[in-house]
């Protein structure tokens, strides 16, 4: 079952086409995450989904329902920006937006989250005195404390730390095996890569990716040569057949010609240098987002 | 209504659980009401030091009642007679003879003796005082002080004086000066109110007697307290929305609320903090009017209707300046719209005398019919002493109520796109077009 059917929706801002004719399901109980570029349309889909914009045409249906203008209590929300009371203490913060989307006393799962999350020292401090990382954290709260069915979390890792990513991470997970539908926005491929049953891509208001990170990478076939050489990216140069090479020091990456012939790359490799290791491999999220939305694109589009 | 009235608590206790709130109720009777106090507290302090003052007399006839006069005055006023304290300063008359020759220098050498203290005034009385004919100059009285306009002593000579100068005229005419007191006797117009017939026991209840206080201060305190009240309650909608906005904040409630509750709750969170203002004020004047024995300026008639104008008159602006809120992206931008925004509610301040001195004229009737005035100005008619025609009130509230709907219904189609809107100042033209397409 789905619980988000969106079909065929279009949002536009004055003469910007910020979502144009994208379509999308996300099933019950799974991870979804939503990456594009600054300004692709993540959040404006998600803002739709919430109903705090309306499309301009197309529909939205959550739960079975196209909601109109109705904020339902069964959805989390965590907003791109964060938006908390300053003069609040956290702890009746947290009361007051749990029990503002659900109607009932939310004491409980307040002390849960605040202990699970390393805050309860912090309960009755005002949240003008948080760092950023624990303002994060109580926002996070925020969105799931109502125990919602579907979480919609707009760039929730911006700006965390390895530990308290790792903690809001496992918070996630643990809610989608509690069985929440959780859709996550995110800038981190890796995360993405990692935590995402499903990972959509939307590129200047439109969809470029939408499926199981293996169904997408399948897209591309396994056209990534990953290997370690003595006097890396140096001996690599001008090889006949690679499209690209992405350096990371230690380790290149040599994207393939669909036409290109491994073996002769690497014997190509092999003819000027030592290699130490190598992996042919289908591209990384990161490969593909650049592939899609990278500056070469944009100069081949200007071209 | 469950969210609205959740958002509405934490508005409320927001503001009403501050320092700065209950700072606010004690200081605003006194700010607004600071000059009488003043009046009342600082009635008692008088200089006692003696006051020496000269008199050049002209006419030579004023001596003996002037130094009389004073000496009766100084035993009677100058001592309180429970305490023994001294409480008013004694008048000390000196008489000095006129230099024919040198007038001008005279006065010249007198006023040097009051610049160097050794003297508070000096008084020159014309020759022909007891006769105001021909020459004026020949009748003046004059009293030279360093602040001779407020001078009390003054307003004792000029009745001093002339009551002597009238007897004296009264005995030349060939008149008892005896039966002076009687011939100068003045009676008051007493202001009373109306006669009214007593249901229950068939007669007939007697005017009470009105004051000015009464028939002016009565509507004023009225109209300053439901001012007062949107000051309090609905005018920082405005800047706590953009607040709000500014801070994301509304993005996160907007994922719990629809737009309309949204501005519903703030809404209804300023109104209950206007009540509880409200209800302090007026159940603390009505204590403090019971205890000092004026219990009959209560206007026990007026009292649901300040409250049904007041609620109405929140929600109407309160509806517009959050809505106006939501238009706003920085502090700045809500500072340049308050003042406008405020129109509504200060022009009734500039109409409020001319309409309380005559509340029935057709001026006043028609401002106080109009619905953005109607609240502030209908009160005031309506508490003012003259009373008005029975439908007018209900008028006037027809108006309103219809007035709160537009506006709660305007404010509504503004905040839903203004309120996620961000960029571009808050240009009455866009406002407009939020307004009209929703």
């Amino acid at each position: 079952m789905n619980v988000i059917e969106i079909e065929n929706v279009t949002k536009t801002f004055g003469e910007v086409k910020a979502v144009d004719r994208v379509s999308l399901n996300v099933p019950q109980g799974s991870i979804y995450g939503f990456i594009g570029p600054n300004g692709s349309g993540k959040t404006t889909t998600l803002r739709m989904i919430m109903n705090i914009f309306y499309p301009d045409s197309g529909t939205i249906r959550v739960f079975g329902q196209a909601l109109r203008g109705a904020a339902s209590e069964r959805i989390g929300y965590l907003p791109e920006e964060r938006g908390l009371y300053k003069k609040m203490k956290v702890r009746d913060l947290l009361r007051f937006y749990g029990e503002l989307k659900s109607g009932r006393k939310v004491n409980k799962e307040v002390d849960e989250w605040l202990e699970r999350l390393d805050l309860s020292a912090w309960a009755r401090k005002k949240i003008e005195t948080l760092s950023k990382g624990m303002a994060q954290k109580v926002q996070f709260i925020s969105a799931v404390i109502s125990g919602p069915e579907l979480i919609i979390l707009d760039e929730p890792f911006t700006g965390l730390d390895p530990v308290n990513l790792e903690a809001i991470k496992n918070a996630v997970l643990d809610l989608r095996g509690r069985g929440a539908t959780v859709i996550f926005s995110t800038h981190d491929m890796n995360v993405a890569e990692k935590m995402c049953d499903f990972i959509f891509m939307i590129f200047k208001g439109r969809k470029v990716l939408d499926g199981t990170l293996i169904s997408i990478q399948d897209e591309y076939g396994s056209d990534t040569l990953r290997l370690r050489a003595e006097g890396g990216i140096s001996s690599l140069k001008n090889l006949d057949g690679v499209e690209k090479i992405m350096d990371f020091g230690g380790l290149q990456e040599l994207r393939l010609r669909p036409e290109a012939d491994h073996q002769e790359i690497l014997a190509q490799i092999m003819a000027r240098t030592r290699i130490y290791s190598f992996d042919l491999a289908k591209p990384t999220l990161y490969d593909i987002f650049l592939r899609i939305a990278g500056p070469e694109v944009e100069e081949a589009a200007r071209a | 209504m469950r969210k609205i009235f959740k958002l509405a608590k934490r508005e409320y206790l927001e503001s009403v659980k501050t320092k700065g709130f209950i700072i606010m109720l004690v200081l605003m009777p006194l700010v607004m009401g600071g000059s009488g106090i003043a009046m009342l507290l600082f009635q008692g302090q008088v200089d006692t030091r003696d006051k020496r003052i000269a008199v050049i007399d002209h006419s030579g006839a004023m001596k003996d009642m002037l130094l009389a006069a004073a000496e009766e005055r100084n035993k009677a006023a100058v001592i309180d007679s429970k305490t023994g304290k001294k409480i008013q300063p004694s008048y000390l008359f000196e008489m000095i003879a006129p230099d024919a020759a040198r007038p001008q220098a005279q006065k010249l050498d007198l006023s040097d003796h009051i610049r160097r203290g050794e003297l508070h005034a000096f008084l020159e009385i014309g020759p022909n005082v007891a006769h105001p004919r021909g020459d004026q100059s020949t009748f003046r009285i004059t009293y030279h002080a360093r602040n001779a306009a407020v001078d009390n002593i003054r307003n004792w000579l000029n009745n001093v004086l002339n009551n002597h100068l009238r007897r004296v005229r009264l005995t030349e005419a060939g008149i008892d000066a005896a039966k002076a007191d009687e011939i100068f006797a003045w009676l008051q117009v007493e202001p009373l109110g109306l006669l009214s017939a007593d249901e229950a026991t068939g007669g007939i209840r007697e005017a009470r007697k009105s004051s000015e206080a009464e028939a002016i201060l009565v509507p004023l305190i009225l109209f300053f307290l439901m001012f007062m009240m949107v000051m309090m309650g609905a005018i920082p909608l405005l800047s706590s929305t953009q607040e709000e906005k500014t801070q994301r904040i509304a993005e996160v409630l907007l994922g719990s609320l629809k737009p309309f509750e949204f501005m519903a709750g703030k809404v209804l969170g300023g109104l209950a903090v206007s009540m509880t203002g409200a209800t302090v004020y007026v159940a603390g004047a009505m204590i403090m009017l019971n205890i000092t024995g004026l219990g009959a300026w209560i206007p026990v008639r007026v009292i649901p209707w300040f409250f049904a104008f007041l609620v109405l008159e929140i929600v109407m602006v309160g509806s517009y300046l959050t809505a106006l809120g939501s238009a706003c992206n920085d502090p700045k931008d809500a500072q340049s719209l308050t003042f406008p925004a405020m129109i509504p509610v200060f022009l009734p301040m500039f109409l409020a005398m001319p309409i309380l001195q005559e509340p029935t004229s057709a001026f006043a009737t028609g401002m106080s019919l109009f619905p953005p005035f109607a609240p502030l100005l209908m009160l005031l008619r309506k508490a003012a002493p003259t009373g008005i025609p029975a439908w007018q009130p209900w008028a006037g509230l027809v108006g309103v109520i219809l007035m709160t709907v537009f506006s709660v219904w305007m404010g509504g189609r503004i905040f839903r796109v203004a309120i996620l809107m961000q960029g571009g100042p808050p240009k009455l033209s866009r406002i407009l077009r939020w307004a009209i397409r929703g």
